[in-house]
Order: C-alpha cells, then structure tokens, then sequence
C-alpha cells in the first residue's frame, strides 16, 4: 500500500480500459520497462485484459506512450503525466 | 501540496476521429493500429469534416465503423474508382481508402494502377498480410513462396502461381504518384528475447500524415503497410511478428520510393 | 455548339440530352455501337456552353466505369456512364451496388446482337437482364425505351429525375438501330434542375455522418433493407409505369413491341388498318415498372389477341403473358441476330394470328 504523499504518486499513468482490451501482448512486449502484464482474469469477451503498474520490473514508467501507439483496440485510453 | 491537489496532464488520449466502436479485428492485428494512425492524422490536421473514407472488402470491410467520417462502401477492388469518382465531384475533400493485399493487387490491380497512372490526388492504404483473411486465410496474390494456405496446402508452389507481387514498387513503376512508402508496421523482435520494438507505428503514424499532406498538394499518395495475420498463418501473435520480420521484411522491404513534393524531407 | 433543332443520331442527341439537363461526370468504355456518347461528351468537355459538365474520364474498363459513377454518385452528382451488351454484363455487380446504396446512376445499353461477342446489329436480348435486376441479390432498376431520336434526347432528363425522386439506378435500354438512326429533333430548353442530396458523403457535420454501404451483417438489418427497398419498387409500380398507344381503341389485336420495333410496328399497324383489321400498338415505355395495368385495361376492354413483336426468342412476352392473365391470347413475333422484319412480314404475323 503506498501513501498518497507527492514524493511517491506515481509520476505517469495509463489508463486501461480492460473490456477493449483482447490481450495480444503488443503493450507488453514493447514496453521497455515493463509496465504492463496480462492478467489471469477475464473481460467479458473472455480475453485477458492487461494491466498498469507503474514500478516495472525494468524500472519505472516514463509516459513514452508506445503502449499507447501500439495497441489495435484503443484499450490503452490516456497516457498521463504528473504536473510538477 | 496535498493529494487532492495532485493533478495529471493527459499527453495521449481520446481521438475524436474514432467512433470509439469496439474494432472485429482479431487480437494483435495491424489493421487496429492502422486505424488508430488514420483517426490522429485527421485529428492533427482538423480535417475530419472534410474527409470521405471508401470501405474495401476484406478484414476493411468494416473500416469505416471505426473512423468518425463520411463513408462509401466499394465493391472488392474498386476503391480507388470509387475515390476518383468522389474526388472529381468533391476536390477540396479529403479522400482514402483502406484496402487488403487481394482486393488491391488482386482483384482490384486495375483501378489501383489506373488511379495511380492519372496521379488522380486520392490516398491509398494498403494493408499488406500476404494473405486473404477475412475469406479465412487462402493465398493472396502477396503470400510468399513455400507458405502453407488453404488454397496452398503443399505451400505455394511459384511455378504453378506465380511469384509474388510487390504493389509498392509497381505503383512507383508508373509516373503518375507523388509519394509511395512502404512501413514494416508490425512490433519487430529485438536482440531481447521479451522485448519488441515499435518502431513500426511511429513510422506508419509519419506516412499516414505524409499521404494526406501529398493529396491536399494534389498527388496522388500510397503506403503499403505490411502486416501480419497469425489466425491465418496458424501462428500465435508474437511468432507472426517473428515471421513477419524474417520473411516479409526482406521480401517487401520498407522504404521510400517516391516523394516527389519531397514531404518526408522536413 | 449544338442549335435547339438538330439532325442527330440517336446516341449524339442522347448525349447532349444529357448535358443539356446538367450532366456532371461521364465515365465510360468504348463499345460498339455505342462510342458516339463518350466521344460527343468529350469533344463538349470543358467547353463553357456546359458548365455543370466537370468530369469526363474514359475508363479503363467497364467495371471501372460502373465504380468511378458509383463514386461521383455517392457525391450527389448527376453521372451517366453508356454501353453495349457485353459491358452491360460486366456492369452488373457495380448496378447491384449502386441498387443496394440507393444511388442515381444513369446506365445506358445500346443493344447489340449476343451471346457473347455477338454482332454490331440491334437486338433487344438485354432485356431480361435490364429488367429483372441482372446483377446478383434483389432489387430492381428502372428501364426506360426511347422509341425514336427525340425520346434519345429526352431521356437522360427523365432518368435523372426518376433517379433522384426514388434514389435508384436508372437504365435507359436503346438499340442499336436507333442509337445509330439520324432524325429531326428539337431539344427542350436547356434546364439543370436541382435535386435533393442530402443523403450524399460530402464530408460529416458535427456529430452526423452519413455512411452508404449495402452490407448489413445482422439478418434482421440485411431484411430491414430489404423490405425498404421492397417497398420503395412497390411505390414505383404504381406511380411510374408509362406507356403510349396507337388505334387502340377499338382494336381486335394489339401488337406490343418497344424501340426500333415499335416504329415498324407503327407501319404495319397502318397497313393492317387499310386493309380494315382492327389493329393497333402498345408501346411501353418504361420496360420497368412494366405498363402491366394499361394492358390489363385493354384486355379488359375487349382486345383478345397480343402479339408481341421483339428482336429476341421472347423475353418481353413473358410480362404481357403475366399482365394478361390467360385473358387474351399472346404471342411472339421476332428476329434475332441483328435481323429486323419489314413492317409488312409484321403486318402479316397479326394476320396470321387472327386467323
């Protein structure tokens, strides 16, 4: 659980939204720092839809939206960036 | 500052252009992705209420769900009749299409090469999977050599069919376009064995955005985008990326074969 | 430059009826025996005295022809495009579009002799395929038969505004006789009249798109369509069939024949009445919707005996026999081949029925 103190929100976000979402991997696999999973559970049409965080096992998010660019369902919504 | 204060700036979000339609593309194919590239440019340039899509007959069949303009549906192949027809009538529109690799090097490779003959200023996007897809995966007139479809089933054997057709440089063989490109639009795998790079859709975004400025400057603009189809190439999606890099790449290569305004040099 | 009287064949006289009622595209191939259409509209190409006139394109083929009107039709523009049997047949599937898509397009057929490559003779072989919708699914066009060089120069206008009223493709099927047959004629004024677009893709307004597309994957929506386009054709039958009569009056036998056929007809009517048979024509005008209830008025009053006089082995016949309803006796007179009979072999044929 982290607290909500402006030191640690974190600095970018990506909004998902899981019924678009027909879990091809693409978001995942580009993502250099790997920000996003699929899933084990389903969306309605029995997809896995893929998820946020914004610790990645190869560091944090940095909003470079390729995510954004590469998904073919528009799941990926917004890509987002803290105001300083 | 506290929490409530805390607030995002969003640098990439909603199109307006799109419907916003839930897409029938299957799962990883580039068609999505083509289609989101189409709904930015025309957001960039302001000219949503100024375009007039034509709709192909393939996985584009359902293309203009998706985008937020004014539609006609052409009978397979025809599109690019279809385009000149309304641009003759409607110069000052924006007009393209969307096709798939048999309704345009197939079935259609006559109204494509004529169009492109007259420099007629439409723009054309092939979507280039060497394979008939939504038919459910028999040979296109692209598919390369030795690959199994369900018209092939031994694979494609050239002597029987054929080579295959490479439509970017035969349309940049005529005078008459202004700009022809072709972009690898799919992920490609990288030395990391988890990592892919999306180098595709930044290019395929800049040519989209090229295209229409070639046609508001009065040439006639097309991209051929190749792509993948692992439902009909009977592979998962990232070995389709895979093939695609190993196979296709080499066999349609992505380049630059005609800017005559010169729109990619800024 | 063309004056208000002319002496014309009938594909020129149609050609400047066209441009004269605002023609804005022709696209077209060239076939026999009708290239005269393309290549009058493109020697008036670009010149002032037509201005509506802005797009002429020889295609690169017949299907592209049908698709490059189906494009500027989409648009709202008035758009012909002209053929001749076999390009006809390669039309079809672009007409069946243009049905579905509830688009005006103007498809003249200069009949020729077939199947096949047949011969540059007139024949009236097309017909079951004008008629009966001869692309694929269900829909029908309007059929016009000019019947002479005037009616060439007239009917593009009328097509254009049956076209527009009901927002369908419109066929005007000639011969090749009378697409090749010079005649007097006087144009009507000159007159582009406006129509009502506002179905057209022109570019979205706010939030509203309009989209033409014939497909329609739910069954419930491909019926819904249908049933309008049911409806639509029911509306037509009514309202616009047309025909025109000679000595009908009081006649015993009436030929029913359309295009060249009916000037024969014409003759030999004239003949059989000096020799006191009570003869006279019946000549549709509209092939489709089919003067059904104008025959049925007529078979109503007393005419027993139909002969109908057609260059095919009986196509026509079979929606007089439809329209008589086994009241009247109905038979088939005709040539084929690019053949025509005189107006006395004609004349000789009703004899020979009435006996």
């Amino acid at each position: 659980m982290i607290a909500a103190t402006p030191e640690v929100l974190p600095r970018c976000r990506v909004e998902i939204d899981a019924e678009r979402c027909k879990g091809c991997d693409l978001c995942v696999v580009v993502c250099p720092h790997r920000n996003l999973r699929l899933t084990t559970g389903f969306n309605r049409s029995g997809y896995h839809p893929v998820e946020f965080h914004f610790h990645g096992s190869r560091g944090d998010c940095t909003a470079c939206g390729l995510c954004y660019w590469v998904c073919p369902d528009f799941a990926i919504t917004e890509v987002a960036r803290r105001r300083p | 500052m506290s929490a409530a204060e805390i607030r995002y700036e969003t640098t990439l979000g909603a199109l307006p252009t799109l419907t916003g339609k839930p897409t029938h593309y299957c799962a990883g194919c580039e068609h999505g992705t083509l289609t989101r590239l189409i709904a930015a440019a025309l957001d960039d340039l302001g000219v949503r209420e100024r375009t007039v899509m034509v709709s192909s007959v393939g996985c584009s069949v359902l293309a203009h769900e998706y985008i937020n303009v004014d539609a006609v549906q052409a009978p397979h192949g025809r599109a690019p009749a279809v385009l000149t027809g309304l641009k003759r009538m409607l110069p000052d529109r924006l007009v393209f299409s969307v096709q798939g690799d048999g309704d345009a090097v197939s079935i259609g490779l006559l109204e494509l090469l004529y169009a492109a003959n007259r420099g007629e200023p439409i723009t054309i996007f092939l979507v280039n999977n060497a394979i008939y897809g939504m038919t459910g995966g028999q040979m296109a007139p692209t598919t390369p050599a030795g690959m199994v479809t369900t018209t092939t089933p031994h694979g494609r054997d050239i002597a029987q069919t054929g080579r295959p057709i490479d439509a970017a440089r035969l349309v940049a063989s005529l005078e008459g376009p202004a700009y022809v490109k072709r972009v690898f639009l799919p992920v490609r795998p990288t030395a990391s064995p988890d990592l892919y790079n999306a180098r595709g859709a930044l290019e395929g975004e800049r040519a989209v955005r090229n295209a229409f400025e070639v046609q508001q400057r009065g040439g006639f603009a097309f991209v051929e985008f190749v792509s993948t189809c692992n439902i009909n190439w009977k592979m998962s999606i990232l070995e389709s990326k895979r093939y695609a890099a190993e196979v296709l790449a080499p066999l349609y290569p992505e380049g630059l074969y005609r800017d005559r305004f010169g729109v990619e040099a800024r | 430059m063309i004056d208000s009287r002319e002496f014309l064949k009938g594909n020129e006289a149609l050609a400047y009826g066209a441009l004269r009622t605002g023609l804005n595209a022709y696209f077209g191939y060239p076939i026999t025996p009708s290239s005269e259409i393309p290549e009058t509209l493109a020697a008036e190409y670009g010149r002032s005295a037509y201005p509506e006139f802005k797009a002429f394109l020889q295609a690169a083929s017949e299907i592209e022809a049908i698709n490059l009107a189906i494009g500027a039709a989409a648009a709202g523009a008035k758009v012909m495009t002209a053929t001749s049997g076999p390009g006809f047949s390669l039309k079809q599937e672009g007409i069946s579009y243009a049905a579905a898509m509830e688009l005006p397009i103007l498809i003249v057929d200069v009949n020729r002799a077939g199947p096949g490559l047949g011969n540059l003779g007139p024949e009236q072989t097309d017909y079951f395929q004008a008629t009966r919708g001869g692309g694929h699914g269900g829909y029908r066009t309007i059929v016009l038969a000019p019947g002479s060089v005037p009616e060439m120069a007239l009917f593009p206008s009328l097509g254009f505004e049956l076209g527009f009223r009901y927002r369908t493709p419109v066929v005007i099927l000639a011969d090749a006789f009378l697409g090749q047959l010079k005649e007097d004629l006087v144009f009507p004024p000159v007159a582009a009249p406006a129509f009502d677009t506002a179905w057209a893709t022109t570019g979205a307004r706010g939030d509203e798109r309009h989209v033409l597309s014939s497909i329609h994957l739910e069954f419930v929506d491909q019926s819904r369509h249908s049933e309008h386009l049911r409806e639509k054709y029911a509306e037509i039958e009514r309202a616009e069939p047309r025909s025109s009569e000679v000595a009908t009056d009081d006649a015993e036998v009436v030929i029913v024949a359309y295009g060249i056929c009916a000037r024969l007809a014409r003759k030999a009517v004239r003949e059989l009445r000096a020799r006191s048979v009570r003869a006279g024509l019946l000549r549709p005008v509209t092939l489709w919707p089919f003067p059904s209830q104008r025959l049925r008025e007529l078979v109503g009053r007393g005419v027993r005996n139909l002969l109908v006089f057609e260059l095919n082995a009986g196509q026509m016949v079979d929606d007089v026999r439809l329209a008589a309803d086994g009241r009247a006796r109905v038979e088939s007179f005709g040539r084929l081949g690019g053949l025509l009979p005189t107006a006395t072999e004609v004349a000789s044929a009703v004899e020979a029925m009435l006996r």
